[in-house]
């Protein structure tokens, strides 16, 4: 007895979460690139970028004494900031379920480390202070906010099988952060190479880390110099497995200290100069009382506000979301045509590890110098900005994917095509490529702070040029504005999200 | 969660052994009863809850974790003090796990696992002990051997076994349990190997097998 065959009737395909997810990103994004200027204004760049290709492929070693003391100056930074941040951030990570503290923290980690540096040179001049505070901000309230996730995923079982009468601390440590100590470890080396990255961008506003020597090298049109520097950025960063030991840190960690430039002495009387004075806007300046609030000055200080928010909050964070929206979108798809060029399932062994060289270069070098290279080819446009996140973020994404996929075990009939890397391996990477996707979206965001510096009209660009002017309340406030846009951001990221399993790993 | 048909009286001193098919409640109980005994009592849970990147030495140590203050615990998760060390090796030895005490959990086998955490509970050191199948993963002559150590440890110990024969043989009274009710709670004399073989088969109606039926293949 054979079935009587039915031809069914074509029942509408419904799409899948991952299918309507990526579909909306990529929509969005070219709704976002029609808004963005990004027109390419051909510059004959040639030879000025045949002038730096030399200089990368000839570096100059000894053209400056200052090299090995930035390289120093850079590590220091970053390792200080790094201990700093776990300091005050990793206990901050037991208390990260109260709604205050991790508002405070999303606050803290909204804002960039170069903002926060240009504040602090306003408290502490150049003084080292500033660069590890800088860095230790930020990258505290991320390491509070990612340690409470990685500590809320550790098994519950080893608790309920605590001795009654075990103590809070250890029943802490022994039923929950044992368990995760090797993620928590992996993931504070990962963020010392994220370090290493904002303390050499430190250098872009005047700290003496490898950033400050890069840009007067390459303004100065110094590139045997500026390729030297570059190089050894690269090679620091690719060689950090071998350098960067637990055992080794305490050492780094007291030569850090001993080696320390000097501390110029804390002025008191102006930090409160500007605390009491310069901070305030300019019609609240030299009120001592609340009598002499008088409407007047209220109407200005209303009018100042409207002004700021008009003509640079707004035009900020809509050309803000435009560039990293369509950054966001770029990276997506740039990983997606990346990842199987790289990966030991589909190409030889060769192939892979120049593929992976190229990202190495690509995931140590700071957005702003790709940018800045991309800029002199494609004219100064939102473009080079964009293609320099996607590029970066792209790098990323697929360092640390790949180290998952190669650990994939595939059926019996694959083979090194395509199609079957299509069908095969990508659908189980790509819950864990979104998410991480996503999670860079909130560093993209931070990130455009830097295209302010080149110019483009991010948000960043808009405080780079208040602190510029002198006018430290309008960036206050902007920063503000800054801070409270990433955090609605986050928020609606978590609410797309949610019930997705996020993996912890991000920058 | 508390069983509706369960009436349960432990005395001091007393050796039960509960016994029944699987998914009737036993585990239920046993954490129930764990829960009211907590301040005197060390649970052998079946998930064993280990640590699987920390040592063999500091799993056990865990079960210490109550007789010592905080920092006593966190230096010890550093660098092993000599006093505990000495109690774990003799531990082990008791326990006949001879990796070294520095081995990670997560290379163990699944029988040494099963000691480790029964070590565990051991070095709490308390009066009444209790256990969920401790001895599942081991054979029958080393699970007697485990089962006088913990005997030689504690003088209250209420046990979940599968072995119906280390139950009888060993302990003083027998609790069986069916579909979360009590169906026998008798001295371990009165209760002999047919009688538990109709407790264990005569539960269910006998499997309806008709002809165009596949057969099933474990049964």
């Amino acid at each position: 007895m054979f079935a009587k065959t039915v031809v069914s009737k074509a029942v509408p395909y419904a799409l899948g979460y991952w299918q309507k997810m990526t579909i909306g990103l990529w929509l969005l994004a070219c709704g976002c690139f029609m808004l963005a200027d990004t027109e390419v204004i051909a510059l004959e760049p040639w030879s000025e970028l045949g002038h730096m290709l030399l200089g990368v492929l000839q570096p100059d070693f000894f053209a400056t004494e200052y090299l090995l003391e930035a390289l120093w100056q850079t590590v220091s930074f970053a390792l200080l900031g790094v201990c700093a941040g776990l300091l005050w951030g990793a206990p901050l990570a037991l208390v990260y379920h109260k709604p205050w503290v991790a508002a405070f923290c999303a606050f803290i980690r909204a804002i960039h480390e170069i903002f926060w540096a240009l504040l602090f040179l306003q408290l502490f001049g150049l003084s080292p202070v500033t660069g590890i505070l800088a860095i230790a901000l930020p990258f505290g309230a991320t390491f509070a906010r990612v340690f409470h996730d990685i500590i809320s995923l550790a098994p519950a079982d080893t608790g309920q099988n605590l001795p009654a009468g075990t103590d809070m601390l250890s029943r802490y440590v022994f039923g929950r952060i044992v368990h995760v100590s090797g993620q928590l470890q992996a993931y504070i080396r990962y963020r010392f190479e994220c370090a290493l990255r904002s303390s050499a961008v430190l250098g872009f506003v005047g700290m003496p880390t490898l950033g400050f020597y890069l840009e007067s090298a390459f303004k100065q049109g110094q590139y045997h110099q500026g390729g030297a520097l570059l190089i050894l950025f690269v090679l620091l960063i690719g060689s950090i497995s071998y350098w960067c030991r637990a055992r080794l840190l305490p050492l780094y960690l007291l030569l850090a200290l001993v080696f320390l430039p000097e501390l110029p002495a804390i002025d008191g009387h102006l930090i409160w100069r500007f605390l009491s004075q310069d901070i305030w806007p300019p019609m609240l300046q030299g009120v001592s009382h609340l009598e002499q609030l008088d409407l007047q000055r209220l109407n200005a200080l209303g009018s100042w506000l409207f002004t700021l928010l008009e003509k640079q909050a707004l035009p900020g964070i809509f050309a803000t979301l435009i560039l990293a929206l369509v950054a966001l979108a770029m990276t997506h798809v740039l990983t997606l045509l990346w990842l199987p060029l790289v990966s030991r399932k589909l190409r030889g062994k060769w192939t892979v590890f120049g593929g992976k060289a190229m990202l190495l270069v690509l995931r140590s070098l700071p957005e702003y110098l790709l940018a800045f290279v991309l800029m002199l080819l494609l004219g100064p446009s939102m473009l080079p900005a964009m293609l320099a996140l996607a590029l970066h973020n792209a790098a990323l994404l697929i360092f640390l994917t790949t180290r998952q996929s190669d650990k994939l075990v595939v059926s019996a009939q694959f083979s090194p095509k395509l199609d079957n890397y299509f069908y095969e391996i990508l659908p189980r990477l790509y819950p864990g490529v979104m998410a991480l996707l996503f999670y860079r979206f909130e560093v993209i965001l931070r990130e455009t702070a830097i295209f302010g510096m080149l110019g483009i009209a991010t948000l960043g660009f808009y405080i780079d040029s208040q602190f510029v002017e002198i006018r430290f309340a309008g960036a206050l406030v902007l920063m503000c504005f800054t801070a409270m846009m990433n955090i609605g951001v986050d928020a609606l990221g978590r609410k797309i999200l949610k019930g997705q399993k996020v993996p912890l790993l991000g920058c | 969660m508390i069983l509706a048909g369960v009436d349960f009286r432990l005395r001091r001193g007393e050796r039960v052994a509960i016994l029944g098919p699987s998914g009737t409640g036993k585990s239920t109980l046993v954490q129930h009863l764990y829960q009211r005994l907590k301040s005197e009592a060390a649970l052998c849970a079946q998930s064993q809850g280990l640590v699987e990147g920390l040592s063999l030495y500091h799993n056990i140590y865990m079960g210490a974790l109550a007789r010592h203050n905080s920092v006593y615990n966190l230096f010890n998760l550093l660098y092993p003090f000599k006093k505990n060390r000495l109690e774990v090796t003799e531990l082990c030895r008791q326990l006949e796990l001879d990796s070294p005490l520095a081995t990670q959990v997560g290379r163990l086998s699944g029988g040494q696992r099963q000691r480790v955490a029964l070590g565990r509970a051991l070095y709490q050191e308390q009066p009444v002990f209790i256990g969920d199948e401790p001895f599942s993963a081991l054979d029958p002559a080393m699970g007697q051997r485990l089962l006088e150590l913990v005997f030689s440890r504690h003088a209250t110990v209420v046990m979940v076994l599968h072995d119906k024969q280390l139950a009888l043989n060993n302990f003083d009274r027998i609790l069986g349990l069916k579909a979360g009710r009590v169906a026998f709670d008798l001295p371990s004399a009165e209760v002999d190997a047919a009688m538990l073989a109709e407790f264990y088969t005569g539960m269910e109606a006998p499997p309806r097998i008709t002809p165009h039926d596949p057969l099933p293949l474990h049964g």
